[in-house]
Formats: C-alpha cells, sequence, structure tokens
C-alpha cells in the first residue's frame, strides 16, 4: 500500500544483548524504547501510540505494558506475526497516525530467553505443533527448516557451501559490530564441518536465542533534521501461504513483490542494502527468489556471484543479523529494521554501507505446521 | 516408557481430533474428510479449511506413502527422544491423499532418501508412538 509520504521512522534503540537474561524482559522493553525516544529527541508525553512484539510478554499486553511505563495511548498494538510482526507493526501504526488515531507511535520488540526457553516456546507455539510436531520429537524449528532446505537444495541443486556463504559474510558484518554476541571468525570451513543439529541444518545454520530487545518511533518527520528521518516508501505483510502446504519453497512475499516495488518506486536493484530475516540461511535464499534477486530456484548462483558484506556487492543484515548478534525472539524481526534505519541515518560506524540511501528490509515468523506463516517487507529511504 | 523412562508428549485430545488419537491407537491412520467438498485434511481441523463446512468425517487411510524431504534430528525438543537420534523427522505425501509430518523408523538412516515408499508401522509396534508413524517399503 502507499504510505503517506510524511511519515517515517525517526528514532531507533536497542539493549546489549545477553545469552542469559540477567534482568526481567520489562526492563529490556524500557531500555529499548527509552533509547530510541532519545534517537529521535522525543520526550516521553510525546508518545500517545503503543506498538508491542513479544512472545514471552502475555499475560502482559501493550496495555499493561503502557500502565508499567506510565504512558497514556489512543493507540496500542500487539503483534501477531512472530519475527514478521515488527516490520507490520510499523506499517499499522502508519496507518494508525495518517488515520489521526495517535501522532508518534513507539514500537518495541524483544524477548528474554534463552536455548531451553526457544525449546519450550517452540513445543507450546501453537496447537497444530503442539499436539502434531512435538509427539515425534521434531526438534523444534530446526527439524522443520531441515525439511526445507533438504527440498530447495535436491529440487534445484542449491548446494550447502552456497548457502554458507550467508552465514560467513554475516559473522564478518558482526566483527564491526560490538552487540553481536558471536563475533570470532568463521570460515566456509568452519561452516561446512559444524555439527550437525537437523541435517541438513548445522550450527552455523542456527541463530542463538537470547535476550535483548529493539525499538523505533514512528512520526512525522518534520519532527527531525533532515537526515534522520526515514520515510517509509512501501510494505505489506502476509500470513498463512499458501494455505495447507507444509514445506512451501516461497514464503509469501512473492505475492505483493510487485506491489510493493511500483509503491516504492524503486525495485531490487535499487537498494544500497537489504536486512532480510535470517532465522536460517535457506529462509534468506528464498526471500532473495521471492523479492526478485534472482529467479526461483537461482538462488544457489546468485549467492556465488555475490558478497554480502557491509562493503560487498549486496550488503545484507549489515549488522551480523540473527545468525551473528542472536535471536531475541520477537526482536529478531526488528533488528533488521533497527540497522537499516541506523544506515540509512548513516549512523553505522565502521560497517556504515557508503552513501546509503535506500534499503529493503523484509521479516519472516511465526511457525507453524511445517513453516513460517507470517512475511513482512518494507521500503525504507533516507529522508 | 522409552530407555530414559521419559514419556513421550502426547496430542492434546479434544473434540475435534479424538477420533483421530484413538484410532492411531488401535494403529489405525484416519483422515478428516469434508462431507460438502469430499476433502481429506490433516490435521484434524474446526472446520474444513477447504470450504468451511462443518459436515466433516473420517476415512481410513492404508498408510502408503511417498516420503517428500526429512531432516535428521539430532537435538529433539523432548528428553524422551534423547536416546533414539537421529529422529528422522519427514514430510510425506499420503497415495491420493494429504501431506504430513511424521516420524519414520528405519534402524540404519543413512537408508533413507527423499522418493522413498512409505508404509505404517505395524499396529502392534507403531502403539508406542504418539502419531502415526511408518518406516520405508523394503
Amino acid at each position: 500500500m502507499t504510505q503517506s509520504r510524511d511519515i517515517g521512522v525517526i528514532g531507533y534503540g536497542c539493549t546489549d544483548y545477553v545469552k542469559k537474561a540477567d534482568r526481567p524482559l520489562l526492563t529490556f522493553l524500557a531500555q529499548a524504547g527509552r533509547d530510541a525516544i532519545a534517537s529521535a529527541g522525543l520526550e516521553k508525553s510525546d508518545i500517545d501510540g503503543l506498538a508491542l512484539c513479544s512472545f514471552e510478554l502475555p499475560p502482559d499486553n501493550a496495555v499493561t505494558v503502557a500502565e508499567q511505563f506510565g504512558l497514556s495511548l489512543s493507540w496500542a498494538y500487539l503483534g501477531t506475526a512472530g519475527g514478521a510482526g515488527p516490520i507490520a507493526s510499523v506499517l499499522n501504526a502508519i496507518r494508525a497516525i495518517e488515520a489521526g488515531q495517535a501522532t508518534s507511535v513507539l514500537c518495541i520488540a524483544g524477548d528474554a530467553y534463552d536455548v531451553s526457553g526457544l525449546f519450550r516456546l517452540l513445543d507450546n507455539f501453537g496447537r497444530a505443533l503442539t499436539s502434531y510436531g512435538s509427539p515425534h520429537g521434531f526438534g523444534g524449528a530446526n527439524g522443520l527448516f531441515g525439511i526445507i532446505q533438504r527440498k530447495h537444495m535436491e529440487t534445484y541443486g542449491t548446494t550447502r557451501e552456497q548457502l554458507g556463504r550467508i552465514s560467513v559474510d554475516q559473522r564478518k558484518n558482526a566483527q564491526k559490530n560490538e552487540a553481536a554476541l558471536l563475533r570470532g571468525p568463521m570460515t566456509l570451513d568452519d561452516y561446512m564441518n559444524a555439527r550437525v543439529i537437523a541435517d541438513p541444518i548445522r550450527l552455523y545454520d542456527c541463530v542463538l536465542p537470547c535476550a535483548g530487545a529493539e525499538a523505533v518511533v514512528v512520526s512525522s518527520l518534520d519532527r527531525v533534521p533532515r537526515g534522520k528521518g526515514v520515510r517509509v516508501l512501501s510494505g505489506y505483510e502476509h500470513h498463512n501461504h499458501p494455505p495447507g502446504e507444509i514445506s512451501p519453497l516461497r514464503g509469501g512475499w512473492e505475492l505483493f513483490r510487485d506491489a510493493l516495488y511500483r509503491d516504492a518506486g524503486y525495485g531490487p536493484e535499487d537498494f544500497d542494502l537489504v536486512q532480510a530475516y535470517d532465522d536460517y540461511p535457506i529462509m534468506v535464499a528464498i526471500q532473495l527468489e521471492d523479492l526478485g534477486f534472482c529467479e526461483k530456484g537461482g538462488v544457489g548462483r546468485f549467492l556465488e556471484k555475490n558478497s554480502f558484506t557491509w562493503d560487498g556487492t549486496l550488503p545484507l543484515n549489515t549488522g551480523g543479523g540473527q545468525l551473528s548478534v542472536g535471536q531475541s525472539g520477537a526482536g529478531g524481526g526488528m533488528i533488521g529494521l533497527v540497522e537499516a534505519v541506523r544506515q540509512l541515518r548513516h549512523e553505522a560506524g565502521e560497517r556504515q554501507v557508503s552513501n546509503a540511501q535506500r534499503g529493503l528490509v523484509s521479516g519472516y515468523g511465526m511457525v507453524g505446521y511445517g513453516h513460517g506463516l507470517s512475511t513482512s517487507s518494507i521500503v525504507l529511504e533516507r529522508s | 516408557m522409552t530407555h530414559n523412562d521419559q514419556q513421550y508428549p502426547t496430542p492434546r485430545v479434544d473434540q475435534i481430533n479424538s477420533a483421530f488419537v484413538e484410532a492411531w491407537a488401535e494403529g489405525v491412520l484416519r483422515l478428516q474428510v469434508c462431507g460438502a467438498c469430499g476433502q481429506e485434511t490433516f490435521y484434524p481441523r474446526p472446520l474444513c479449511p477447504h470450504c468451511w463446512s462443518s459436515d466433516l468425517g473420517w476415512t481410513e487411510h492404508d498408510g502408503k506413502a511417498t516420503l517428500v524431504s526429512y531432516s535428521l534430528v539430532m537435538r529433539p525438543n523432548h528428553p524422551a527422544f534423547f536416546e533414539e537420534t537421529p529422529i528422522i523427522l519427514a514430510e510425506i505425501a499420503l497415495r491420493d491423499g494429504p501431506t504430513m509430518l511424521a516420524r519414520v523408523i528405519c534402524d540404519d538412516p543413512t537408508q533413507i532418501r527423499s522418493g522413498l515408499l512409505l508404509e505404517l508401522l505395524p499396529a502392534e509396534e507403531g502403539k508406542k508412538y504418539p502419531l502415526p508413524t511408518f518406516r520405508p517399503v523394503l
């Protein structure tokens, strides 16, 4: 859908990331939110909308968090789309502002868990997985995405060496990001020979569950100086596509891709950076196909021809992504958005993409009976 | 009970899926079938996901299937499975029927290939697993 060109992201924030939660979830959410408001140059009293994405938040919700934070709101939103939710929350915040329901919306995403917490979460993610996945010993998301990766490899000839380029280059990006939990050097050999988790998925195909939160402020771009606002040119979400298919080799981005680029006025060749949802390299690969960076099935060759570091031919997940920074639950769906905003404000330090003007960010999540049910994408431009 | 004395997790049984769960306790694979549009569905739903009819019944499937794709899970979600790794977790296509996630039992996991023909475990062996479980047709 076409967005108002006067509304965008005017601030961002994030917490430190820790492997084991050392403070309550609400503390992480508060820190990220306060950071984002400060980065926007706003006061707490300017915030009249709040959007939250968090798996562990229930029984609390956006309204009880408003009570905790002492916010008086005219609009509140609770994300339901897992790692696709944070982008969707920004799109919905823009609609709320366009409709006059709010003027400045704080969007926060995060969770505070660890490896065992992730397994508990996946066991109880939805009725279908609880009843028809867990009793098989399914291994959480790793087992499900192993099925998808093998199918892609056997259908299109995609190799682990090709997919490994994503993990290896993102690790190089993480070495320029002090917030990343995994910053040690990683070679393609390291990737290939890592411990098997759910064959063909190995250790460096997997994210490290952790605690942390990310946040952005959505408001009128004229509230910040030129260069500090990030315009939202277009954005879409989609859920449960294709219905009934367990391990599809497409995610739903292909349904709105043409509209996304038509609304934005830009296509894949116009982006200075891409932040793709990286729960697994195979899903980054499928996103690159669905979003038109190469044809379906052609991502293996595409991966071989490109480099994905911050100074590469296609800067991808320039902060290291979830694969190196860690996955703070639903916060994993906002880490790319915050990194894109940081880059487009030219505040990315040693990993700054030269003269970054436009970026694409996509989200994916809410694992159902076999695959992620939700997808989202947003096109951003430096104002 | 498994080797390490942990019970397998079991499906939550309710009015939607009880006929399916009870059938598998006897080694029978029962699929939900829609009386209005005739389509079969796995897993059991509160309404037909194709036409939204509530006219839902059950049909038996003989369990003949093809292995579509699979993963070899080394780190299962529940301790009951820890001594049985790798867990062969597969997407399977039932012959003339829907696809489903299923566990495949095979003493030698290196024998597993996409495209293999599968059949249900015999009732006596199958009953120890909480959901329909398959083996390669040798």
